[in-house]
């Protein structure tokens, strides 16, 4: 990896860059060169670049796009005035320029650089590193140098970048809906701060969402010290700070609780999503996944309860998993503290008692549970812990038995947290009411969308005299705002954040903002007139106050090169649980069970676009739910019984086309209606809601997405809500879902096993392949492969080509490890250029991920009843190109465009390809994606059915398609601006592929070139040896924050990957056809308690029936 | 005409069975001559120019949508993942059918020394011609990137060189196709040569006289012509016959050489000949038995054309039955529990209907051609004919449809509906193969004059007279 940086008060680049003079031009065909020698001097020229075209002659169109090339250009030469404060690489005007006659230094043409920063979460950072290529940021990486990271990241980090160069955002400024210039948007804010400076504030409330940047906490403090009038508000509308104030009032003092799951032996989730929807996902996966890494057989392993109403991803890692209404996890609470808490929890068990018992069943699901922590070995190595979306009593609950089990400091270490002295979203609301703001500053967030829907915030956000917003994209909130800034991403600004652990990171920006847009601590310093305005030095007096002035300087530059501060992680506070505070908080009242008539319903954080931020982000919009497998839209999920109750009609897959009915569900009196999903794992009588679709104003991506689940929460119950009625309405919706049949089938793709299994057979793996392979003559070794590999041929020196080649790529992937994120799917969408392909084409079974989860749903033999559908197990397995070494696809392509290479790999050449798709329908594994209709160069609008616009008769920007295309064979069938833009973000290392071309995983061949060139250019040409293990890493492995992808060298012995396929778990897919992958997977171990109720020998999957003709009652 | 007779005082007149002609009785060599070259001659009847205009509308429908497909691309039809062949290799494969089995017939008849061929061979060898015309543009306009084919020629070039892939059977295909048309089409001209001598020597205008006499190649009808052209046509009809057997068992191995359940199945080669020759059969008895009304050739295509085409479908069918039944058996005796699955998908799952609907169109309803009355009833068999060009139909379906739909890995399951473009490119294909058709039968003799001599009685020197007691002439 390349890790480059521009030290800060560095010599400043000094390429000779020559450039027309701007002011006597000289006549055609003479230039006369003019050299900047210093920023100044290049700064005077972007100044002289800003000024109006018609001063300087030339085409003035070019200008009048807010997009153009042109344009981007522009920005993107004056970005390199930062680049003298280590932030950027440069991106240069194409024309007026020759190559640096010195090169900066570090600098290669065309190798990209790395640069270290941060994407702000809401409680904390992912640690990133950004790739920049010629001055654009165009893959997202995790820092793997961060003491908590292992470089994996979320997928929200890898699809950020698409966020960048969305032509949906704020490109303007504007006041009252019309653009007005930066400069005048500026002015306003400083009137502003003259008046507020005036006042001392009155009048002012800003709104804020939760952050972990130090600096905005410091320029917050500087502000109320200034302006203590002003009232300082924050809302989130998933709110995931329930555990620290459970913890502040359960210890007395402010803490926040972080959860060390790698410590833990024995895990207890009481609807604690920690794989899925809770912040920080990707550490909980890592530590999680360190939790049961299995190297041999005896390693140890933890185990996993989860207590859940909604089947989430973590429930589908489970060892035991007990299905409840979310109103009910607090009996499971109580009953836990019950047998755990001792004579110390005595009050507050009894204020937990009031929420009644739980039922027979679960009681001897929670008393295994219970015996299996109390265990002596698991003292200090268990972890209880509740989900942000249970009341504080079960937090409370569950701390408290952590407390008891002795597991804080071991498994839960609390860390001081800020004292919290913001307001809510309610108090603003009665200021507003009250009359008592005039400004109302909203900073992010998007209220009027999400707030609570009793507090009709569109309507009471314009109580306020003047408000100013500060928004990414033109939402609902803008809509309502009278100035409109345009707000940066975090690749364009400057800020700092801390991760979960305390440790302090940078957020670097990686290119000048596109549009101007301003940073929220910049528009707070300008809010308090406050000095200097700009972010950098904001963040750097942060630095410098945090690290004290002494040593700032060399410590800057290591912050900034390493992406971190080392050693700044929080420190465990000394903390003792107070049972009778506990108590006191403890509010419970019983609610009565859910039934037909009185549903409850649940408020999910959307896994994909989160709580709507994400919405016009197309990767993810187009990844499918790692549960559910819907892309494109949310769904009310009811569990098959509920359904069943309901009388919703049955539903039969039919491909990814769903026809699925319309459903009304009321709550008190606010109704909303959507697509009703039938999903197994769920609890019963409860309606499952994401939140984050159904915009009402988004960009081209996210319109006409989904239903808005905001419409039914109430201030009071925002995370679930008993007493709904659910109505089927006459309707139907087309839901695009690209996986309509999980059921293994008994086809043992997925090789499973319970932990005992395991230690008595290690190589039961081996032994679970299809029988099949077992039938008259098929056995192993007696049968040639049906397409042997032409490499395998002998050359004159007896050696195969293969023998000969220095390496043999494989891949080995832990299916235990493995929690089924999509981090690696983005990742792999990022790397490669993957387009999207809108749902109509994803109902048409057309998505082009060249990586995918599959998603089995196990039930067993006793699938036919409703009710067992609630006990699914489900199995993540990511299924990308297996890289057969005797490959199906090679022998039938006429065209000699896939074949194999002597590392393995088997290569696609796009430019060969004329896209008969025969290799795909003899593919097994049907990882080969066709692209049917130039999804690159078609706007999603043109990618809808039955009829499509034909560029022979088609019009674009009031011009004929073919005169564009012969105009300019690279264009698009998309408008000008958004084409511009997108182009940015393709990475310039992988082909963009056309239309009627076969693609498929390459094994990221273009890093492994990389690796290669990188090595000989080391080692010397005719002395390079083979890549060091670790050298190459594929842009899913890189991602994976659990890291269960290992990619490597099959013929280095020692190679992590050769060691993993060594082990008895190791299968391949399929096995029996003798493709002889080189993808191999790690069979999932189990690892259930036998003492508990639930327990199954073998794992379910394993009892499944084989595939017959039937339609797998999973389904619906 | 009258022939000259004989004394056959003393003699015994040979025995001739009792068998009833092949041209009706009354019709002498020159009625022949004249019935059938007035086809060609004189004005078009009307049913001959309504039938033209809606097929010239079909083919500018296949036009237009070709020219919707390539310049959009593949994803106008229904094509998806996993179904990547959908109706565009399900009409290839039942047009390419339907185009070998009229050379089958002629070439495979007339070894065979079946007299009755005449009168329909020639009509069959149309149909060949113009069926693999349809056939041939579903694999060159289904790919990606149309503009590229070209490249499936192993034709130097300076990329290396790069060769085209040689195992695959898409290249096979390629050779085997192409070799069957050329193939027939000479065949098919061979056996016009001396008819278009005819019509060359009764044209009366300029341009006819010119175009035809190109054509016929300075056929004067001499006895050493005869000769040679009568070794040629042997020739020609071993070729033919031998490349339909090739260029249907290569059509199969598209299927077979891949390794899917369903099509991974050394059956399939003779299977799709059988089917072939079905959906041939099928297709000349729809087209003809409307014809030979609308043309007036009742005389000419007799019911016992009919009767004896009826028989021979009759026998493919039952053939084709018997290769149904080998699949379902091997599916079992092989043990494979894909194999099985497959097989069991399309009896049971979502192409269950197109599957039955195979079964009973090509199996069951042909069944009925065991009696004498349905063989000699055109309406019936010409509904019989339809159900069997349908059932030939759904085959192909439920071999593309109901295999890839369901193959190795169950998440990749899904399912498959044609869109209006697929809809409207088979319809297309109607229209070209009718417009060619009907052009053919405009300008070329449709049923062969000098053919349909050799089965008149005057034509055998066995018998000089002919049989009285069938009409001959004294």
């Amino acid at each position: 990896m390349n890790l480059e940086h521009q030290s800060p008060e560095a010599d400043p680049i000094s390429p000779e860059v020559a450039r027309s003079k701007p002011d006597d031009e000289p006549a055609a065909g003479q230039t006369q060169r003019h050299y900047w020698r210093s920023l100044q001097q290049w700064a005077e020229l972007a100044r002289w670049d800003s000024q109006p075209q018609q001063e300087r002659g030339g085409t003035a169109e070019a200008w009048a796009e807010p997009v153009s090339r042109r344009h981007f250009v522009k920005l993107m030469s004056a970005s390199l005035l930062l680049a003298g404060f280590g932030c950027t690489g440069c991106r240069r005007p194409e024309e007026p320029i020759l190559p640096f006659s010195t090169q900066p230094p570090g600098y290669v043409h065309g190798l990209s650089q790395y640069y270290a920063t941060a994407m702000p979460t809401q409680t904390g950072a992912v640690p990133l590193l950004v790739k920049v290529h010629e001055g654009r940021p165009i893959k997202i990486e995790g820092n793997p140098l961060h003491p908590d990271s292992n470089g994996g990241t979320d997928l929200f980090a890898q699809a950020s970048i698409l966020n960048l160069y969305d032509p949906d955002r704020v490109t303007q400024f504007k006041h009252a809906g019309q653009p007005v210039s930066r400069t005048e948007a500026l002015d306003t804010l400083a009137d502003l701060a003259k008046q507020f400076a005036a006042n001392q504030g009155a009048g002012l409330a800003v709104l804020l969402q939760r952050s972990s940047s130090p600096s905005r906490e410091r320029l917050i403090r500087a502000l109320r010290a200034r302006l203590p009038r002003a009232g300082w508000y924050v809302y989130d509308p998933v709110d995931f700070s329930r555990a620290e104030l459970a913890a502040r009032l359960a210890f007395g003092r402010p803490v926040r609780p972080y959860c060390r799951l790698d410590q833990a032996r024995v895990i207890v989730a009481l609807d604690w999503d920690f794989l899925g929807t809770e912040d920080n996902q990707h550490v909980a996966i890592r530590q999680f996944a360190q939790g049961r890494r299995l190297l041999k057989p005896t390693d140890p392993m933890n185990r996993l309860y989860v207590v859940e109403s909604l089947l989430t991803l973590t429930g589908a890692q489970a060892d035991h998993r007990l299905v409840l209404p979310p109103s009910a996890i607090i009996q499971a609470a109580a009953f836990l503290c019950d047998r755990l808490l001792g004579p110390a929890g005595a009050p507050l068990l009894s204020a937990l008692r009031q929420a009644g018992p739980v039922s027979d069943q679960a009681a001897a699901w929670l008393a295994g549970c219970a015996a299996d922590l109390l265990k002596p070995e698991h003292r200090g190595h268990s972890l209880v812990f509740a989900g942000h979306r249970q009341p504080l009593a079960v937090h409370l609950a569950a701390q408290a038995i952590n407390a008891a089990l002795g597991n804080i400091g071991q498994t839960v270490v609390y860390h001081a947290a800020a004292a919290e002295p913001f307001e809510t979203l309610a108090q603003l609301r009665q200021a507003l009411d009250a009359g008592a703001v005039q400004t109302l500053v909203i900073l992010g967030g998007n209220p009027v969308y999400d707030a609570p829907a009793d507090f009709d915030w569109g309507r009471t956000q314009r109580k306020a005299k003047t408000v100013l917003r500060l928004g990414y994209y033109e939402d609902e909130t803008s809509a309502a705002a009278d100035w409109l800034l345009p707000q940066a991403h975090y690749l364009e600004a400057w800020g700092d954040a801390r991760t979960s652990d305390g440790t302090l990171l940078p957020v670097q920006p990686v290119i000048q903002p596109l549009f101007g847009g301003l940073s929220e601590l910049e528009v707070l310093a300008r809010l308090g007139a406050l000095e200097p305005v700009d972010p950098y030095h904001i963040v750097r007096a942060t630095f410098r106050e945090l690290v004290g002035a002494a040593q700032s300087e060399e410590l800057w530059k290591r912050f900034l090169h390493d992406g971190f501060l080392p050693g700044s992680a929080a420190k465990p506070e000394p903390v003792q649980f107070d049972f009778i505070a506990a108590a006191r908080a403890t509010e419970v009242t019983a609610e009565p069970p859910p039934s037909k008539d009185a549903l409850e319903v649940v408020f999910s954080r959307d896994l994909k676009v989160d709580d709507g931020r994400y919405n016009n982000n197309g990767w993810l919009q187009e990844l499918p739910d790692p549960i559910t497998k819907l892309t494109w839209d949310n769904a009310i999920l009811i569990s098959p019984a509920t359904a069943q109750a309901l009388g919703l009609p049955r539903l039969q897959p039919a491909g990814p086309d769903w026809r699925v009915p319309v459903v009304q569900v009321t709550v008190a009196d606010r109704t909303l209606t959507g697509p009703a999903w039938v999903q197994p794992g769920m609890a019963d009588f409860v309606l499952g809601l994401t939140l984050g679709y159904g915009r009402s104003r988004t960009g081209r991506v996210g319109q006409g997405t989904g239903y808005n689940a905001y419409a039914l929460r109430s201030w009071a119950a925002p995370n679930f809500v008993p007493g709904a009625k659910l109505k089927l309405t006459t309707q139907t919706y087309q839901l695009a879902c690209t996986q309509s049949h999980g059921a293994l089938e008994g086809r043992g793709a997925v090789r499973e096993a319970n932990r005992e299994e395991y230690q008595r057979q290690p190589n039961l793996a081996l032994e679970l392949d299809h029988p099949a392979a077992h039938g008259p003559g098929l056995a192993h070794g007696q049968r040639r492969p049906l397409y042997p590999n032409p490499l395998d041929q002998p050359g004159p020196d007896g050696r195969t080509p293969r023998q000969r080649a220095l390496h043999a790529w494989g891949m080995c992937i832990d299916l235990t490890a493995c929690v089924g994120c999509g981090a690696c799917v983005i990742a792999c969408q990022s790397e490669n250029n993957i387009p999207i392909v809108g749902k109509d084409q994803v109902a048409r079974g057309r998505e082009m991920h060249w990586l995918r989860l599959d998603r089995y749903y196990a039930t067993g033999p006793a699938a036919s009843q409703p009710q067992a559908l609630a006990q699914v197990q489900v199995i993540h397995q990511p299924m990308l190109c297996q890289h057969c070494e005797a490959a199906p696809c090679e022998s039938v392509c006429p065209f000699n465009a896939t074949v194999h290479d002597e590392e393995g790999l088997n290569v696609m050449a796009y430019n060969r390809c004329v896209g008969t798709r025969y290799c795909s329908n003899n593919c097994p594994y049907k990882v080969r994606r066709f692209n049917y209709l130039d999804y690159h160069r078609r706007p999603l609008y043109l990618l809808r059915g039955p009829v499509y616009a034909s560029p022979l008769v088609h019009r674009t920007e009031g011009q004929w398609d073919l005169s564009r295309w012969w105009r300019h064979p690279d264009g698009s069938l998309r408008p000008k601006t958004e084409w511009e833009l997108l182009k940015l973000v393709q990475n310039p290392d992988v082909t963009v592929r056309m239309r009627g071309v076969m693609e498929k995983c390459t094994f990221c061949t273009q890093r492994i070139e990389q690796a290669k060139i990188a090595n000989k250019m080391g080692a010397g040409p005719s002395k390079a040896g083979p890549l060091p293990d670790g050298a190459v890493l594929t842009a899913c492995q890189q991602a994976c924050p659990a890291g269960a992808i290992v990619f490597g060298n099959l013929k280095d012995p020692n190679s992590h990957v050769a060691q993993l396929k060594r082990q008895g778990r190791n299968y391949v897919v399929l096995e029996w056809l003798l493709t002889q992958p080189r993808v191999s997977y790690l069979a999932r171990i189990r690892n259930p308690n036998p003492a508990m109720p639930d327990y199954v020998l073998p794992p379910l999957s394993r009892l499944e029936p084989e595939a017959s003709g039937r339609q797998p009652s999973a389904e619906s | 005409m009258s022939v000259s007779a004989v004394s056959l005082e003393g003699q015994r007149l040979p025995e001739f069975p009792d068998r009833e002609p092949w041209i009706a009785p009354g019709c002498d060599l020159g009625w022949v001559t004249d019935r059938l070259a007035r086809l060609s001659e004189g004005p078009a009847p009307r049913w001959w120019w309504r039938a033209f205009w809606i097929s010239l509308l079909g083919s500018a429908l296949l036009v237009a949508l070709l020219a919707y497909q390539i310049s959009v691309g593949v994803g106008v039809w229904g094509n998806n993942r996993p179904v990547m062949w959908g109706w565009d290799i399900i009409n290839f494969v039942w047009w390419i059918g339907i185009g070998h089995a009229g050379t089958l017939i002629s070439a495979m008849l007339f070894l065979l020394r079946q007299r009755w061929r005449t009168a329909v061979h020639r009509a069959a060898e149309a149909m060949t011609i113009f069926a693999v015309l349809c056939a041939a543009i579903y694999p060159a306009v289904h790919v990606g990137r149309v503009w590229f084919d070209w490249w499936l020629l192993p034709l130097p070039n300076s990329y290396g060189p790069v060769w085209p892939q040689f195992r695959s059977p898409l290249m096979w295909d390629l050779f085997a196709l192409g070799t069957y048309f050329i193939v027939s089409v000479l065949f098919c001209y061979t056996g016009l040569i001396p008819d278009l001598a005819v019509l060359r020597d009764r044209a009366r205008t300029k341009l006819g006289q010119w175009v035809y006499g190109l054509l016929a190649l300075g056929w004067t009808g001499s006895a050493r012509q005869w000769s040679h052209y009568q070794k040629a046509y042997l020739l020609l009809a071993g070729l033919s016959t031998a490349l339909v057997v090739s260029v249907h068992s290569i059509v199969a191995l598209n299927f077979a050489a891949s390794q899917l359940p369903g099509w991974h199945t050394t059956l399939f080669p003779p299977y799709f000949v059988v089917g072939a020759i079905v959906s041939g059969l099928g297709m000349v008895l729809t087209l003809l038995i409307p014809l030979r009304r609308l043309a007036e050739l009742d005389d000419v295509i007799t019911l016992r054309h009919i009767d004896c085409l009826g028989k021979l479908t009759l026998a493919m069918c039952s053939l084709l039955g018997y290769a149904y039944g080998t699949e379902l058996f091997m599916a079992w005796y092989s043990g494979n529990p894909f194999e099985r699955f497959a097989v069991l998908h399309r009896a049971t799952g979502p192409c269950a209907g197109a599957y039955w609907g195979m079964i009973g169109c090509c199996l069951v309803v042909p069944q009925l051609l065991w009696w004498p009355k349905v063989r000699r009833n055109p309406a019936m068999v010409w509904v019989i004919a339809l159900l069997i060009n349908v059932g030939m139909w759904l085959e192909r379906y439920v071999i593309v449809v109901g295999v890839l739909e369901r193959d190795f890995l169950p998440p990749n399951w899904s399912a498959y509906w044609p869109t209006w473009a697929d809809v409207g490119t088979y319809v297309g294909t109607f229209g070209l193969f009718m417009t060619c058709f009907l052009l053919f039968m405009r300008f070329l003799p449709l049923v062969p004059i000098f053919e349909v001599k050799t089965t008149l009685p005057q034509a055998d020197p066995q018998q000089p007279q002919g049989s009285p007691k069938l009409g001959g002439q004294t």
